[in-house]
């Protein structure tokens, strides 16, 4: 390490390295130290390649800096931007007891305009995040939020079917993903951002499946079963008739099988009364058919923001 | 390059003419557009791999003189220590032949083996992609490093290594060093070297997507005007003078919109006329406000200054004029000769290795000793 910066304690792990708070012994500010071991197997990691290529791209006030990289004998160090904390610890620290709280609507909606700003910017620059979750989500006292993690994003082209599909983490995952589709693009990450919506209204993940099958189970249960006729398509995709022959079994009864009221089901962990605008926003975020959903550009022109664009800017 | 003018398929994909009403009619009064242009002007190729060509030279000439310097300390310290021994021949071969390249001579060396990447990269049958990222890799490697300081063949193999990894193109180092007929330390022992020099800016922006808008573009906009067949096949001949614009300086100079126009227009030049007066033309002033970029590279500060203005309007004849310089360069791109190359390559390695190149005088004149007795003998006989 560079004796520029003071190693100090460590903040978890990321995708592929060990994160660690630093101190930059000059200036004094703090920084976030992702240190990548490089054991010389393949050189530098790929992953460390594609983050730093991708982060040099991304200078946006709610996507995380990289500041510098820094190579040393058998490590390679990104310098990060420092942020005080996570969205998912923070909302796990507001934990009462056993019951998870969401947070407050206002900050709710501060926090989905920065993840949806700094997406849009992402997707502008034709860059996947593949894996938005809150712990990727970092914040700080101010109350700004900004993308970080960046290790399994990717550079998009033209039509992307190479991707594995394990890489977003199971609760934000994408129905299409979940059910082998593998020609996604952007929209994958919007299906993430439904969910985390959802989650910080309520301090609960909305879908937390085990595994694929019953990730699958818990989104057609609140969602509604997708059929030909809401998504054309959908009856292609590898895993398809297996889950709906599963989900016909568990819910015999047609009557039940149709979508439920997410404004009913929220506003039960919701201490603010919810409106039908943000209501309509999550809908839009969380549509089965990936054409469907709303872009990060369209949901930040959504009215539930209305706010933060009719201030006048610059 | 706005929406409009080269829309790449993805983008097709992102924002289908229905989803772009929508939103236009859900746009707030104060909302923001960034424009494809301004997205380029945040871009590290723009930022920092963009150059006059003035910047381009004196960045070159900074490389070669660095180098130079410490080749003729090298030369001089081997002349003193040899002082007593030289004798007038060698001192001459020396000064002849031991000298370092000028920076033109360097350049040579790199087109020669910028072409090589391209070769090998194409002989491993390695995407389009990835093989347009070698070649940027390599060459931009030299503008810093000096082909004194490092041997550019062995860093053939390791630009192509990491353009697989930056490009997500996966291949392990083994089977690669396998197919390269290479070995995996002489392949990743300058790769943090490499990825130093490129500044960590890995993310390239190639001609190859605009000259997919842009053909789609031209379908368009002159539907019912064009042969789609032979649209066809001038669109795979536009890709292989891409592909060798990349081994030129042209990509220094302008933007990938601009390279790839005045590629089409080398081809076709008047289809390119045809389509950018229908596209930009006077008649079509509420088309041209949408703005395709007019801003060449040679005039970057002056840019900055109009970023604000995303909505500017397009000047065809501005644009014409900067088509016209690039289709010029373009064609006076000079490719290297094996055996220029040869003789530069020679040079740069005796002026490394000065005691190689006495060496290889003495075993001449032994030679040429030891045969002059022998013929000596034959006439006497």
């Amino acid at each position: 390490m560079s004796s520029q910066f003071k190693q100090l304690e460590k903040l978890g792990n990321g995708t592929y390295a060990t994160v660690y708070k630093g101190l930059n012994k000059t200036t004094g500010v703090y920084v976030a130290l992702k240190e990548v071991k490089l054991d010389s197997e393949e050189g530098t990691p790929s992953t460390a390649i594609r983050e730093i290529s991708l982060m040099k791209e991304l200078k946006h006030e709610n996507i995380v800096r990289l500041y510098d990289v820094i190579h040393t004998e058998n490590k390679l160090t990104l310098v990060f931007e420092y942020m005080d904390n996570d969205l998912k610890k923070y909302m796990d620290s507001l934990t009462v007891g056993n019951s998870p709280q969401g947070l407050e609507l206002h900050l709710v909606k501060y926090f989905q305009w920065q993840l949806l700003e700094g997406l849009a910017f992402c997707h502008a620059n034709k860059i996947l995040n593949r894996d938005l979750k809150p712990q990727n989500l970092l914040i700080n006292k101010k109350g700004q939020l900004k993308l970080g993690d960046f290790g399994l994003a990717r550079a998009f082209g033209i039509p992307v079917n190479t991707f594995s599909s394990e890489v977003v983490t199971l609760w934000y995952r994408a129905p299409d993903v979940l059910m082998g589709s593998r020609t996604y693009t952007t929209s994958i990450d919007i299906w993430s951002c439904g969910c985390i919506l959802a989650e910080m209204i309520t301090g609960k993940p909305l879908f937390p499946g085990t595994n694929d099958e019953e990730q699958l189970k818990l989104i057609f249960e609140m969602m509604g079963m997708p059929t030909e006729a809401t998504w054309p398509g959908v009856s292609q995709l590898p895993k398809y008739a297996a889950s709906s022959a599963s989900f016909q079994q568990q819910h015999p009864n047609a009557a039940l099988q149709g979508p439920k009221d997410l404004k009913e089901l929220l506003q039960v962990n919701c201490k603010e009364k919810l409106d039908d605008v943000v209501i309509n926003l999550l809908h839009g975020l969380l549509q089965l058919n990936p054409d469907m959903r709303l872009s990060a550009k369209q949901a930040l022109h959504h009215t539930w923001f209305a706010e933060y664009y009719q201030r006048p800017t610059n | 390059m706005s929406r409009e003018v080269s829309k790449t398929p993805e983008s097709v994909k992102l924002e289908s003419s229905e989803d772009l009403q929508k939103e236009d009619s859900n746009k707030p009064p104060n909302y923001k557009r960034i424009s494809d242009d301004d997205l380029y002007r945040h871009s590290s190729q723009y930022r920092m791999w963009s150059f006059t060509e003035n910047n381009l030279r004196e960045r070159r000439k900074q490389t070669n003189d660095r180098a130079v310097s410490m080749i003729n300390q090298q030369l001089g310290k081997f002349m003193e220590e040899n002082k007593s021994t030289l004798t007038e021949e060698e001192t001459n071969t020396l000064n002849v032949k031991a000298s370092p390249l000028s920076m033109e001579e360097e350049l040579q060396l790199i087109n020669f083996y910028s072409k090589k990447v391209q070769v090998i990269a194409q002989h491993l049958n390695l995407p389009t992609e990835v093989i347009a990222t070698s070649i940027t890799f390599f060459r931009r490697f030299f503008l810093d490093n000096s082909v004194m300081e490092y041997d550019p063949k062995n860093l053939v193999h390791t630009t192509i290594f990491l353009a697989c990894k930056s490009e997500n193109y996966f291949i392990s180092v083994d089977s690669f060093a396998k197919k390269a007929k290479s070995t995996r330390d002489a392949i990743l022992k300058y790769e943090f070297k490499l990825v130093e020099s490129l500044k960590f800016s890995l993310l390239n922006h190639h001609p190859y997507k605009p000259l997919h808008g842009f053909f789609l573009d031209i379908q368009t906009v002159l539907h019912g005007k064009v042969d789609l067949k032979y649209m066809g096949q001038i669109y795979d001949r536009c890709k292989k003078k891409i592909t060798d614009s990349l081994l030129t300086d042209i990509v220094y100079l302008f933007t990938p919109p601009q390279i790839t126009l005045a590629i089409i227009s080398l081809e076709d030049e008047q289809l390119i006329s045809r389509y950018l007066g229908l596209k930009f033309g006077k008649e079509d002033a509420t088309e041209a406000s949408k703005g395709e970029s007019d801003t060449s590279i040679e005039n970057k500060e002056e840019d900055e200054e109009k970023e604000a203005k995303p909505s500017e309007e397009i000047e065809l004849n501005k644009l014409l004029a900067i088509l016209a310089d690039c289709k010029d360069k373009l064609e006076k791109s000079l490719s290297v000769t094996t055996d220029e190359a040869k003789r530069v390559a020679a040079k740069n390695y005796y002026c490394q290795n000065p005691s190689i190149l006495l060496q290889k005088l003495k075993r001449k004149l032994e030679a040429s000793n030891a045969e002059s007795p022998n013929k000596k003998q034959k006439v006497e006989e």
